[in-house]
């Protein structure tokens, strides 16, 4: 069924057939038409006006064992990320920084394209966009994650696994990304007599002064919220589905904080030029979707509270 | 301890929790970690429908052990075989790095996948798909003990969820042995400590099992009581995934 060549190059007969064809095979046969014909009327298939985001929440704590996760939903699109602290000796270079190793997983489970021993192509592209816009944009300072100048600091592991895919997911990862480091808790540690740094455990009395007495929570000096938009001739369609990304190839994603400032923009490609108008039509929704999105994550905040 | 300079530096986890605990000095008046009887299991949670992008799919937890599976086709079989006029059933099993206490690499469970695909084959009516392989691809999340029988049961629904043709569903249970006494549905806790593991996974409305197995040293009154707790529990869990399948469709006529 998913071999049905899409975007067949014959406009007139689909102009004959779509008066006697069943709504489902023409969607399934000519989905272009099928998507244009809904665009010419300002809605989408799934009912949205072309600027509505889908249906968007976050729940903090996901993980138990964890030191900070968020399972984070926008439509079906689902991610699940947590962050494990361990203990690294720091380079020579820069002694007083630790260290965070994002890295975004596709698990079999999240779509029929995805086969075991075979990664999908969007997941090192998506890995590599969501650490570079987190390390660039000095949402963490380094610094925080020092435990011991010089011999001990955290290593930081990010990791995001996407348990259903259905479009936007760099929207959803960083989402899911950004609200497990708002949620991360850091424990109190301890230096032992071997230089080893270990848990303090409530029992053993308070012999050890802990290390890391005041920085167990991460501040974020600014907060990330990114959307992708996807541009089709002169619509502009927010907050894609996995169907609509498949059929129009121009997306662009457009990084903001939380002030409203520009923190990165990301046109891979595509058939669609991008105009400077349309550019800043994407940006301007997006300044309204990360206040949404803004409010959605203080509201889970709270929940957990 | 001297790190080692470079590039990628070598990490701990701080926690101890690496160090395999001794085993509780099993007294009388031993309590179960999480304050269970001996002979009751976690409760069970269950929902189908899990992943939209999934032709059927499942989630389970028992306690802190939080399972995903999802079901793809019957379609196209990727690997080239052998001409094989039947169905053809396919499974993996995999770990989050974030699912054992000290984190992992995230890879295939190799020794699982071989499992879940014996424990389910015997149940699936293969010859109702012809030609075609049906995926059944399983995320274990949080491991927190009795990750395989949570991954069975867990799989027959999704496969129920699918429309996959089945003579029942699969549900399991394992038992762990610790010393004189048999606890049912073990944690990670009790599994590092036990003697012996025994795991059922049966088709309770027509009293077949389709996979047995024993580890560890038992004697034959031990195993034959083990046995007749893993197969009541196995009937009370095969209710509570029967239940959830009659709600979600249920709620679809809704």
């Amino acid at each position: 069924m998913e071999k049905i060549k899409k975007r067949m190059g014959l406009p007139n007969a689909s102009e004959d057939l779509s008066s006697e064809m069943e709504v489902d095979a023409f969607r399934r046969l000519f989905p272009l038409r099928y998507f244009e014909r809904h665009l010419a009327e300002s809605i989408r298939p799934d009912g949205r006006p072309l600027m509505k985001a889908r249906e968007t929440s976050i729940f903090l704590g996901a993980v138990a064992s964890a030191n900070g996760s968020a399972l984070v939903k926008i439509g079906s699109t689902t991610m699940l990320t947590a962050i494990k602290m361990e203990v690294m000796t720091p380079s020579l270079e820069s002694p007083d920084e630790g260290c965070i190793a994002i890295d975004f997983h596709m698990p079999p489970i999240c779509s029929p394209i995805v086969r075991p021993g075979r990664p999908a192509e969007a997941s090192p592209v998506v890995s590599k966009q969501l650490s570079d816009t987190i390390s660039s944009s000095k949402m963490i300072d380094l610094k925080e994650l020092s435990l011991v100048s010089g011999k001990a600091a955290w290593m930081a592991y990010l990791d995001v696994y996407c348990l259903d895919a259905d479009g936007a997911l760099f929207d959803a990862a960083l989402l899911s990304a950004v609200a497990a480091l708002s949620h991360l808790q850091i424990p109190a540690v301890a230096m032992n007599d071997d230089g080893r740094i270990i848990i303090m455990s409530d029992e053993e009395g308070q012999k050890q002064e802990p290390v890391n007495k005041e920085k167990r929570k991460l501040t974020l000096k600014s907060i990330l919220f990114s959307l992708t938009c996807i541009l089709h001739k002169n619509y502009i369609l927010v907050d894609p589905t996995s169907e609509e990304e498949s059929i129009m190839e121009t997306h662009v994603t457009i990084v903001l904080d939380t002030s409203g400032q520009l923190i990165s923009f990301y046109k891979p490609g595509g058939s669609v030029l991008a105009y400077t108008a349309a550019i800043q039509d994407c940006v301007a929704i997006s300044r309204q979707r990360v206040q949404e999105l803004k409010s959605i994550l203080e509201n889970s905040a709270m929940e957990v509270e | 301890m001297a790190g080692k300079g470079g590039t990628t530096p070598a990490t701990y986890s701080p926690s101890p929790a690496t160090a395999k605990k001794k085993p509780p000095h099993l007294k009388e008046d031993w309590l179960r970690p999480d304050g269970r009887g001996f002979h009751q299991c976690r409760p069970a949670f269950f929902r189908t429908g899990a992943v939209n992008a999934a032709s059927g799919s499942a989630y389970a937890e028992f306690g802190n052990t939080k399972v995903i599976v999802s079901v793809f086709g019957p379609r196209e079989s990727k690997k080239a075989m052998l001409y094989n006029d039947t169905g053809r059933l396919n499974c993996n099993v995999s770990l989050t790095t974030f699912a054992t206490p000290v984190r992992g690499q995230g890879l295939d469970h190799k020794e699982y996948t071989a499992m879940l695909h014996k424990a389910l084959e015997g149940a699936i009516i293969v010859e109702s798909f012809p030609k075609t392989t049906v995926d059944v691809f399983a995320l274990v999340l949080e491991s927190s003990g009795s990750d395989l029988p949570v991954i069975i049961s867990c799989a027959s629904l999704a496969l129920a969820d699918a429309g996959i043709m089945m003579y029942d569903l699969v549900a399991s249970v394992s038992v762990s042995c610790l010393s004189k006494n048999l606890v049912i549905d073990p944690i990670l806790e009790e599994e590092n400590c036990q003697d012996g593991s025994l795991m059922i996974a049966c088709m309770p409305s027509r009293y077949e099992i389709t996979q047995l197995t024993v580890t560890g040293e038992w004697s034959t009154p031990k195993i034959n009581e083990g046995m007749q707790l893993c197969l009541d529990a196995c009937a009370k869990l095969a209710k509570i995934m029967r239940l959830c399948l009659k709600e979600a469709a249920s709620d679809s006529q809704e």
